[in-house]
């Protein structure tokens, strides 16, 4: 065996440059003449149990370099087992148990040297064949069942096999006993054909097809005579039963892959070894027999045995997928280690957990925000509001230490706090409907943010909302009454959840594990839900008992909804996602139940604490915010957790969450690159520009202008909202037309909320004709009229247009330049407005940085 | 002095404004280029430069017309058949001015959809699928926008008059990108039409677009230099767009109706549909791509096409004469400018209409069959596709679905129709998709 890891060492020669057998015995390794040396080597992991015969494991040998980096180098390395009577060696780095008894692996590279210890018992005992997990694994890995191919929603061909064999019963009946899938219903299409044939096994269609003796769409999958050929063929001609003797009850509990995070160079290569984990204590390297996929090929690029390569700088992950299991490794690209790190002061474990990753890829954190730029970004993300210029200066001026705290607890306690949490939430929670009681649910988000009320309380009280409440009002912004199950199911899981199910509602969700079952278990919750008539009064309410009510000649009567599971065409009783079906005693009040296991499922301070960090910082930890998702793996996992972990331990104090986020030096950096940093979007080695939203850019240029914005009502309403009404302050912006708010994407809150926040056409006319863009530029009682009336020179305004827009002091360059401009002008107060016209139309100012 | 009226080519522009132009590269905004522009862009001759489409124009009539009274003649139609200038073709009486082009138009006879109701079944035909909870999809005339791109300056999708916003997403890309969303302008039929977003104020002259030019390219800089983002390209992209349109006179002139003979404003129709359908074809004649002339309840008359009640008085005095009137002076107009070959005209609704009248004399939606008619633009006229039974009910021949439409219009301009994109939450999307996911198939005898 020891010959194929020289010939897979050839592989990796690109990386290890002079390394050969030879120099692997001489003193003094390095990567190549003058490359980094190796310090160590260690293997992982340093210690097994393999329980079983023919138990496996993958081993790495990991080198210790002088650069600092930690490479991946067994292919290089010399790997024997001392006593061969125990285990052998299989695959690059697999050891295979033989006998129980016990030996060590060595590992030798360079004239250093490391050992793992290795322990195997019950090799007497061979681990059951199991459909599931040994033919399913093979569906998997040969990409049978992905979701581009018989694993789609209606299959392929008539075919159809649930996606990464997550339902192998199903799967085994489809190829069992035959039969087409249909989408609609749970009758198999047409007659049913076996896909295999126990008379003659090789004749099995289930064979014929993948090694393409007959046509197949998706190609040859499965060549005769390959492992997994003769695997199936075996499978067959053993009858084809779905589980052999033992084989009830044992399951594989999980699937790890080590490593789950590493750095390797722009053509620098990495073995993945991926281990699964059986309830009876075996475990086996499945590192040749899973699926991968890189899910950015310009960063990293996977083969079939789990060798990954870096292509270019940047970080991606490795998605590794086997039958019902799956798992993600991710892995930086860096262009070179750098080996004196500065050190980063750490503010709290959010710093711990963001520059302890960005240490681990040589990222270097950018430099403090300057305070101009703190003072600026922090006013904007808690309050919506840019400082005023007097708080600027005097905050840029002021020497005392913890200047930045006190701003951030004033800020927190602020008016305008109020304000903009209660814009940013009734985005969120859609607060808009019929006008007669929007108010109601405006004034409860709003008195829920003034109180500070706990996360998980608004949440119970949205969920479980009845009668007249605010809340309750979530169940009629769509044409008065309570809209189809499933659009409130689908909306409240992603909301609170952070997942979109949506999917699930029609089929089995494709690229992610919800199945449609568990979709219709928790639309059950909501089937009682009902509501009065679209009067004045309008009551939501649980109907218990599920009685018609009569609302009187020419109403209709309202019955129970139904929620039928669209393709068994079953009524699916209340049921968690675990598949736990609510007690019948339990079904007093549904909605406050489901509620409750919401508020207290890990996925809801998850969800939360990422949708925060996602305002804050332009992209969630896992982003989009509300798409937790399998293949959609968070850049920061131990952060996400700390941060579900502390929330949830602090009740839920969304203050306490931002104060949290504020308060963190990695929040305080400065949006500028360095030289190392530049090009990263996902590490937060420096602050990212976000552009405002709509209204508070709207409030922002009314601020600047001295000219506040008229908002006149429509429909419904009439009459004109109260001068300096600001746009975040609109309690029902539907009511009032604006034409910029529409050309910058107001949302309508019809859906979710998803701010694209991107440029586009009408806005750049907008900025060259609209009247936001020119009108109120020299308006009479506006900033240059009042400094034109003051009398301030043109060093006075320019610096009052820097601090009242940008929060900072022009520079010289800046400020002479300005002011010779002004002068070449002809007319000064003109010039003055096209000044300020660049001002609100420069970037600086559209977005928080 | 200087304003912007003397940007026209070979008009007064002052030296020091052409000098200039050369310092305010950075924000990628030269005045010279507006200028190269507008020259380069002397009035579009039209005429065909090809066999493919260039350009499309939609009628969208809202509502649903009945088809056995308009282009599918039955006997349980109110109305009778008549000969039209095409042998063997027949069309309802009410449509008289038609019937003496129906060389220049296909009608299809056999179009089937699946959904019943208004909003479902508008998305329906401008998406070709169904409203799905868990994505948005785009319409085939942001896809249109999107793969023929903008030319001369012209806003490419255009939609006229405004409609309301529910609708209006029907119409829109989604996540193609608000590029190619339509921009929407008002009736052109009314006394104050004006567009804001063309219309430059009036103090801002040539000299003080340069001088904000001047100023922004001061203020930015710093931050610009420091700070990464990839948004300030497109910005500044969109800016110089912008700029090419509000100061170019062809742009601005391809809004203003007011330069069109008051004889063809009388042929085209005085009310809000005849006069859409007029500014779209300036539209197409000065570059967009596609312009949707929306038919939608008249302010003449507070009708639509939606006639449950009194179908055949709504249909013979209030909207078959103004599609008839309207839609012959296109063709006549188009193919008088050269431009009927190089333009697609559609005109359809979300369905048809039931085939008896109900109790109060209307019809209801009736989407299982029914007609719709396309021309121009390389499409073969003087042809009928496929059939319906002899009540109007059903398909009997020949079944056209919106995907085999969409294949169709798709192939007239060019563009591939088997093309897929790939929606963000990475489920693939057929640009041309019919029934049961299948890729609708181009109706060969039209092009």
């Amino acid at each position: 065996m020891a010959g194929r890891h020289w010939v897979k060492g050839a592989v990796l020669t690109v990386l290890i440059l002079s390394l050969s057998h030879r120099d692997a015995d001489s003193e003094g390794v390095r990567l190549n003449s003058s490359g980094p040396e190796l310090v160590s080597i260690r293997l992982e992991p340093k210690a097994v149990e393999l329980q079983g015969s023919g138990a496996t494991r993958r081993f790495l040998v990991l080198g210790e370099f002088s650069d600092g980096l930690r490479r991946e180098v067994t292919s290089a390395s010399r790997l024997r087992i001392a006593d061969p009577s125990t285990a052998r060696l299989g695959a690059l780095g697999q050891v295979v148990s033989v006998s129980s008894g016990r030996t060590e692996l060595i590992a030798e590279l360079g004239g250093k040297k490391a050992q793992a210890g290795i322990v195997t018992v019950g090799t007497e005992r061979r681990r059951p064949f199991s459909f599931s997990w040994d033919i399913g694994g093979i569906l998997t890995k040969r990409g049978c069942n992905s979701s581009s191919c018989h694993g789609g929603v209606k299959g392929r061909g008539g075919f159809r096999l649930s996606s990464d064999a997550t339902d192998a019963a199903e799967d085994y009946q489809w190829i069992v006993r035959g039969g087409g899938y249909q989408v609609l219903t749970a009758e198999p299409l047409g007659p049913r054909h076996s896909r295999i044939d126990l008379d003659r096994p090789d004749e099995s269609l289930l064979l014929r097809k993948p090694s393409f003796k007959v046509a197949h769409g998706g190609g040859e999958r499965l060549g005769v005579g390959t492992a997994d050929y003769e695997a199936v063929l075996n499978w067959v001609s053993r009858g084809a039963g779905f589980e052999g003797n033992g084989a009830e009850g044992l399951e594989v509990e999980r699937v790890e892959v080590f490593p789950s995070e590493a750095v390797i160079e722009e053509k620098g290569k990495h073995q993945l070894a991926v281990t699964a984990y059986f309830s009876d204590g075996r475990q086996e390297d499945i590192t040749g027999q899973v699926r991968y996929e890189s899910l950015n090929e310009e960063v990293v690029r996977v083969g079939e045995e789990g060798l990954v390569e870096g292509v270019g700088k940047g970080e991606a992950a490795v998605m590794i997928r086997t039958a019902g299991r799956a798992a993600e490794a991710r892995f930086g690209v860096i262009g070179e280690a750098i080996q004196e790190y500065p050190e980063v002061p750490r503010r709290n474990f959010i710093d711990e957990e963001v520059f302890g990753k960005l240490r681990r890829f040589h990222l270097i954190p950018s430099e403090l925000s300057e305070d101009g730029e703190f003072i600026r970004r922090v006013c904007l993300d808690l309050t919506g509001t840019l400082p005023p210029p007097e708080r600027v200066r005097e905050f840029i001026g002021s020497r005392e230490e913890d200047k930045r705290e006190k701003l951030i607890d004033a800020l927190l306690e602020s008016p305008e706090y109020v304000d903009y949490w209660t814009f940013r939430f009734a985005d969120l929670f859609r607060v808009r409907g019929h006008y007669r009681w929007v108010h109601v649910y405006w004034e409860w988000v709003r008195k829920s943010l003034a109180a500070n009320k706990s996360y998980d309380q608004m949440a119970r009280e949205s969920i479980a909302a009845q009668g007249y409440d605010g809340p309750s009002r979530i169940y009629l912004i769509d044409n008065n009454k309570p809209p189809a199950l499933e659009r409130i199911v689908a909306e409240q899981f992603r909301v609170f959840m952070g997942r979109r199910m949506d999917c699930a509602q029609c089929h089995d969700h494709p690229y992610d594990r919800w199945t449609q079952d568990q979709f219709w278990g928790l639309a059950a919750f909501y089937r009682r839900l009902t509501n009065t008539d679209w009067a004045f009064d309008n009551v939501v309410f649980d109907d218990p008992d599920g009685h018609e009510v009569n609302f009187g000649e020419g109403k209709s009567t309202l019955s129970f909804r139904e929620n039928r599971h669209p393709r068994t065409k079953q009524l699916v009783p209340p049921t968690f996602l675990d598949g736990r079906v609510l007690p019948g005693r339990d079904r007093r009040d549904l909605r406050r139940e489901l509620a409750t296991w919401m508020t207290s499922h890990p996925y809801f301070a998850q969800a939360m604490v990422n949708r925060m960090w996602g305002h804050f910082f332009g992209r969630g930890i896992v982003d989009p915010v509300d798409d937790f998702r399998l293949g959609n793996p968070p850049t920061h996992p131990g952060l996400l957790d700390r941060l579900a972990r502390d929330f949830q331990e602090h009740g839920y104090d969304l203050k306490h969450l931002m104060r949290r986020i504020v308060s963190s030096r990695t929040y305080q950096l400065g949006s500028r690159p360095n030289a190392n940093n530049r090009g990263d979007r996902l590490n937060y080695s420096h602050a990212y520009p976000r552009p405002l939203e709509a209204e508070v850019l709207l409030d922002a240029i009314s601020t600047v202008t001295g000219v506040p914005e008229l908002y006149k009502a429509e429909g419904m309403l009439s009459g004109t909202a109260p001068s300096g009404t600001r746009a975040i302050n609109l309690k029902y912006p539907a009511s009032y037309a604006n034409r910029f708010l529409e050309v910058f994407e107001r949302p309508k809150r019809d859906v979710v909320v998803a701010r694209n926040g991107k440029v586009n056409l009408m806005q750049a006319l907008h900025m060259t004709v609209s009247p936001t863009y020119n009108e109120k530029l020299g308006k009479e009682g506006g900033r240059i009229d009042r400094l034109l009336q003051r009398g301030a020179s043109n060093r006075e305004i320019v610096e009052e247009f820097y601090l009242a827009a940008l929060s900072r002091f022009p520079n010289e360059e800046e400020q002479a330049g300005l002011e010779s401009l002004i002068q070449k002008q002809s007319s000064r107060r003109e010039a003055l407005e096209d000044l300020l016209w660049a001002v609100i139309c420069s970037r600086e100012f559209a977005s928080n940085h | 002095m200087n304003k912007l009226e003397g940007l026209n080519p070979g008009g007064p522009i002052s030296r020091r404004a052409v000098l200039r132009a050369g310092s305010l590269g950075f924000l990628g905004i030269t005045l010279g280029r507006i200028l190269e522009l507008e020259a380069a862009l002397s009035p579009v001759k039209g005429g065909p430069t090809g066999k493919r489409a260039e350009a499309c124009i939609l009628l969208w009539l809202d509502g649903g017309p009945s088809h056995i009274d308009t282009w599918d003649p039955k006997p349980n139609s109110s109305f009778k058949p008549i000969s039209t200038n095409v042998p063997g073709i027949q069309i309802s009486e009410l449509l008289p001015r038609m019937s003496m082009k129906m060389d220049k138009l296909a009608v299809i006879r056999s179009m089937h959809t699946e959904e019943n109701n208004h909003g479902v079944a508008h998305h329906y035909a401008m998406t070709g699928h169904r409203p799905s909870p868990a994505m948005k999809f785009p319409a085939f005339s942001s896809v249109i926008t999107k793969e023929l791109g903008q030319r001369h300056n012209v806003p490419p999708n255009v939609m006229v008059p405004e409609i309301s916003a529910s609708a209006r997403d029907y119409f829109r890309s989604h996540f193609l990108g608000a590029q190619y969303d339509p921009l929407q302008i008002p009736d052109p039929n009314r006394q104050d039409y004006n567009i804001p977003e063309l219309s430059l104020p009036e103090s801002l002259t040539l000299e003080r677009i340069e001088a904000r030019n001047a100023f922004l390219e001061l203020v930015d800089g710093r931050y610009r230099q420091a700070v990464e983002s990839t948004e300030y390209a497109n910005l500044d992209e969109f800016r110089q767009q912008a700029l090419n349109m509000v100061l170019s006179q062809s742009v601005r002139q391809a809004f203003d109706l007011s330069r069109e003979p008051e004889k063809l404003k009388d042929a085209y129709g005085r009310n809000m549909f005849g006069q859409s359908v007029l500014i779209a074809r300036r539209l197409v004649e000065a570059g967009s791509r596609f312009v949707t002339a929306y038919d939608r309840k008249r302010v003449e008359t507070g009708r639509n096409w939606d006639t449950h009640g009194t179908n055949d008085k709504q249909h013979k005095d209030v909207l078959v004469p103004v599609l008839d009137q309207t839609l012959s002076t296109l063709l006549t107009d188009l193919e008088e400018r050269g431009l009927l070959e190089s333009t697609l005209v559609i005109a359809m609704g979300e369905f048809g209409r039931t085939y008896d009248l109900n109790p109060g004399g209307g019809r209801d939606h009736w989407c299982h069959c029914w007609s719709m008619v396309l021309g121009g633009g390389g499409i073969r006229g003087g042809q009928i596709i496929g059939a319906s039974d002899e009540r109007g009910a059903y398909v009997a021949d020949r079944m056209v679905t919106i995907g085999d439409l969409l294949a169709t219009i798709y192939k007239a301009l060019g563009i591939d129709w088997t093309r897929e994109y790939m929606h963000p939450i990475g489920r693939p999307l057929k640009i041309a998709n019919s029934i049961n996911d299948e890729t609708g198939k181009p109706i060969e005898e039209l092009i």
